[in-house]
């Protein structure tokens, strides 16, 4: 049976809209009949991290967080995976961490270790959001042109796209909502966004195996 | 870099934050959130967050300009 790992640490404004416009990748998994641990809040923490990898042995895993150079964090910030440390827990796996730089070295390292496939962005993921709409965020237009391409990458793996096909889709997706920002129908405040879009779009990286597809470990 | 280009870009990247809506925040990660007059207020200071919408600004330019977008 496949299964599916997601990580959804809640504490503060970034962490709550990853976790919420997650919802939506959550919905297809579950209309997919695929197993999910989704380990939500508090939950996000590195021992049940460990323990579901370990124990289900999920072969995707999505991380929705926050991150450096060298670690994804789960809830408060606490470290869930850090290169020199646990990075193997990733082996064999497919991962996709929306969270900023683990790319940059954590990604390479789990490669280095075994993982199929890393991908994630190499410097800091940016978005643009309404505050007035924190208790909606699906209704924040801001966030979803960003959140959007992001959530276009999981639900492409999900279908079971490869790794590389999967992140060449989002990058498309980025590039259709950066054209629609720079479109003369969009407004000087909504074209300001592009380059913030463009940012994320540059930096998401697909590290390994690029054929790999989830569902054939 | 010279200090008055370095003074040109930094007011351009401000008249860029400047067009952002006011009731909007921005996500840099784990930097946190900031308003469009903090971030105005980061790149005026030249911190590290205020150094990132500079960076941020100089390489989108510089793509539009190789016409990669």
């Amino acid at each position: 049976m496949k299964k599916i790992l997601i990580t959804r640490p809640e504490h503060d404004d970034t962490t709550h809209y990853l976790s919420n416009w997650c919802k939506k990748v959550i919905e297809v998994i579950d209309a997919k009949g695929i197993k999910l641990f989704d380990l939500h809040r508090d939950k996000a923490n590195k021992a049940e991290v460990a323990s579901i990898i370990e124990k289900q042995c999920p072969g995707l895993i999505i991380f929705n967080g926050h991150g450096d150079d060298n670690c994804v964090t789960g809830d408060k910030n606490e470290p869930l995976i850090e290169s020199g440390n646990n990075e193997s827990l990733l082996k064999d796996k497919i991962t996709y961490a929306v969270s900023c730089r683990s790319a940059k070295l954590l990604g390479p390292k789990s490669v280095a270790a075994g993982a199929k496939a890393y991908i994630g962005y190499d410097d800091d993921f940016v978005f643009v959001y309404s505050p007035d709409k924190i208790t909606k965020p699906f209704l924040d237009e801001s966030a979803k042109m960003f959140l959007e391409p992001s959530n276009e990458l999981i639900i492409s793996l999900i279908k079971g796209n490869s790794a590389e096909e999967s992140h060449r889709r989002s990058q498309e997706f980025f590039k259709d909502r950066m054209k629609r920002l720079l479109s003369s129908e969009s407004t000087p405040e909504e074209s300001s966004m592009a380059r913030y879009l463009w940012w994320d779009m540059v930096h998401q990286v697909c590290l390994g195996d690029q054929k790999a597809i989830f569902g054939d470990e | 870099m010279n200090k008055d280009i370095e003074e040109q870009i930094k007011k351009t990247v401000i008249a860029r934050l400047e067009v952002l809506p006011q009731d909007k925040k921005m996500s840099i990660g784990a930097s946190g959130e900031f308003s469009r007059d903090e971030l105005i207020e980061k790149v005026k200071l030249g911190d590290p967050i205020g150094k990132k919408m500079i960076q941020i600004e100089l390489d989108f330019l510089r793509s539009l300009k190789k016409g990669i977008i």
